[in-house]
């Protein structure tokens, strides 16, 4: 377990740089997680579409969202969301939208 | 490990907040586990100690945790102080072997956070102990009492609760294969293109690894594409399609057993004529050679890998391949449950040898490979992912002195692994499925409409 400090809260991640409490997430959480998890300084329009469509999906079903239903809502196609996010959906966009670690081979 | 030791950890507390109740119903289901092949395993170690070089846990950290022969026996010193509370008939039974919680606290961090269950020392031990078994039946133990570490027992909870082990709803998997199939239609050409849905009396009925819809789905693409150009009779359940089973790895019997009793009831229900596992190391070893034994039954139909299949189509003339295409090198990574506890081992380089200009081994390879360090549950382990990274070094630096700008494994689970250590170590190569490989040379010819 480690932690970062992001304007004075102090944040929880687990061995693999996820948020333990999804709930702290913010948008400067998500700057500083981008930073930490995927070495993105400043994250672009394309970026926020994912990570918000990523979140607020996450805080209907507490499921990560199918990629499928990322280029979907987004518009963007699929080799664009491997290019945003190198770590990949799940070690990247994901843990960026505060999510914790998905179940299975990832 | 920093979260071993944090005092708030409810997976730690519970270890030390073992009750004698739960700690005899351990030791109870450690005995039911003890056949005569076990037993005879058990009481064979000599301690030569060869196996240290083995493991790739030992070869990177030079911890004494890490080595078979201690793994080993801590699992052998409760069988001897079991044996001696029934009578003192195993040589050395005295020394302490209790089953109490600070034992129960070691098995954990060395049978489940210093092994993957790969099997390297098994092949390497001079006394040809089967030591992955005797770990797994110690990890047995362990789930029998409900002490799987957190990650991986969810994987399993996940599968067995909602058919597939990251939670993939049915219509977001249906969905995701109509997507799939506009792609195949709009690559080949060909609007009659697509991924069949419990389609009956098809030849073959294909299982996938869910994180291949879930996030990955080019490599389910490449393999549709694949089944396209062989013009292949095949399927997918809409119901029970993933191919892992994360109770190989938790030790949990029952649940191993049910995960792939679900892939047989697939195939009983679409009468199909052949269970063909996707590209998923574990999940040919659960379902090839675990599942009849879990099940106590035999199947009535061939159970195989995707490779041996795209293996046949290159041989038999089934497919075209156009290996100028891949002028990259390319190197292979071998799945310990596919190669060395699989016994698939040559059909891959046959592949790969004609899909691509410049195909070259790693060394050691074939069953002597060095596990990725991903296998075993590590992935889903995340307390130990800091472990998992640093003894994925053996196999960055096997990477590194191939040249190789393409790695090609046949097994996700190794995918994911690789990947990590591709950017941890910064290999700067791309790791592909053989059927994303394959996909890449093949050379679809217009079909007759």
């Amino acid at each position: 377990m480690s932690h970062l400090d992001v304007s004075g809260k102090k944040l929880m991640l687990n061995e693999e740089g996820f948020l333990i409490d999804p709930n702290q997430w913010d948008r400067q959480v998500a700057e500083v997680l981008a930073k930490a998890a995927e070495g993105i300084d400043k994250l672009t329009p394309e970026h926020w579409a994912v990570i918000e469509f990523i979140r607020n999906y996450y805080l209907e079903t507490n499921l990560a969202p199918m990629v499928r239903s990322i280029c979907k809502t987004t518009g963007l196609p699929l080799r664009r969301i491997y290019e945003l996010f190198p770590a990949g959906p799940a070690k990247g966009a994901c843990k960026i939208a505060g999510l914790p670690k998905p179940d299975g081979c990832v | 490990m920093a979260s071993d030791k944090d005092p708030k950890d409810p997976y730690l507390e519970r270890i030390r907040q073992l009750k004698p109740g739960q700690l005899e119903s351990a030791l109870a289901s450690f005995k039911r586990l003890l056949d005569h092949k076990t037993v005879a395993n058990l009481q064979s170690c000599v301690n030569c100690g060869l196996c240290a070089d083995s493991c790739h846990y030992f070869l990177v950290t030079g911890e004494t945790e890490a080595i078979p022969a201690y793994k080993l026996k801590l699992v052998t010193s409760v069988f001897r102080k079991l044996l001696s509370l029934l009578g003192g008939l195993a040589r050395g039974s005295e020394g302490d072997g209790a089953l109490d919680s600070q034992m129960v606290e070691k098995w954990i961090d060395s049978l489940y956070g210093r092994c993957t269950l790969c099997g390297r020392c098994t092949l390497n031990c001079t006394m040809g102990i089967n030591i992955t078994r005797l770990i797994r039946i110690a990890r047995t133990t362990l789930a029998s009492i409900d002490l799987v570490p957190p990650g991986l027992q969810s994987t399993v909870t996940t599968a067995v609760e909602k058919g597939n082990n990251m939670g993939i709803p049915r219509e977001e998997w249906l969905d995701t294969l109509q997507w799939l199939s506009e792609e195949l239609q709009m690559e080949v050409g060909d609007h009659k293109a697509h991924l069949p849905v419990d389609k009956p009396g098809t030849k073959l009925l294909y299982t996938v690894n869910p994180r291949e819809p879930k996030f990955f789905p080019l490599s389910l693409l490449a393999t549709a594409k694949i089944f396209y150009a062989a013009s292949e009779s095949w399927t997918v359940s809409s119901d029970y399609y993933d191919v892992t089973n994360y109770g190989l790895y938790s030790g949990d019997d029952g649940a191993a057993g049910l995960l792939s009793s679900r892939l047989r009831e697939s195939m009983v229900e679409l009468g199909a004529k052949t269970l063909i596992l996707g590209e998923c190391g574990h999940g040919y070893n659960s379902n090839r050679w675990e599942a009849p034994e879990w099940l106590v039954a035999e199947d009535k139909f061939q159970v195989k890998s995707i490779i041996q299949i795209i293996f046949d189509y290159i041989r038999q003339g089934h497919i075209k391949l156009d290996p100028s295409r891949i002028q990259k090198r390319v190197t292979l990574h071998d799945p310990c449950n596919l190669v060395r506890l699989g016994g698939i081992i040559e059909e891959q380089r046959f592949i790969l040898r004609n899909a691509v200009t410049d195909f070259v081994e790693m060394s050691p390879n074939r069953e002597k490979n060095y596990c990725c360090g991903g296998g075993g549950g590590q992935l889903s382990m995340t307390r130990y992912a800091k472990r998992r990274l640093e003894t994925g070094r053996i196999k960055a630096d096997q990477i590194r002195k191939t040249g190789a700008k393409i790695v090609v494994t046949p097994c996700h689970n190794c995918i994911d692994q690789l990947s990590e250590l591709n950017r941890e170590y910064d290999l700067k190569v791309e790791i592909k499925t053989v059927s994303e490989v394959v996909a890449d040379a093949l050379v679809i010819e217009k079909k007759e409409k």
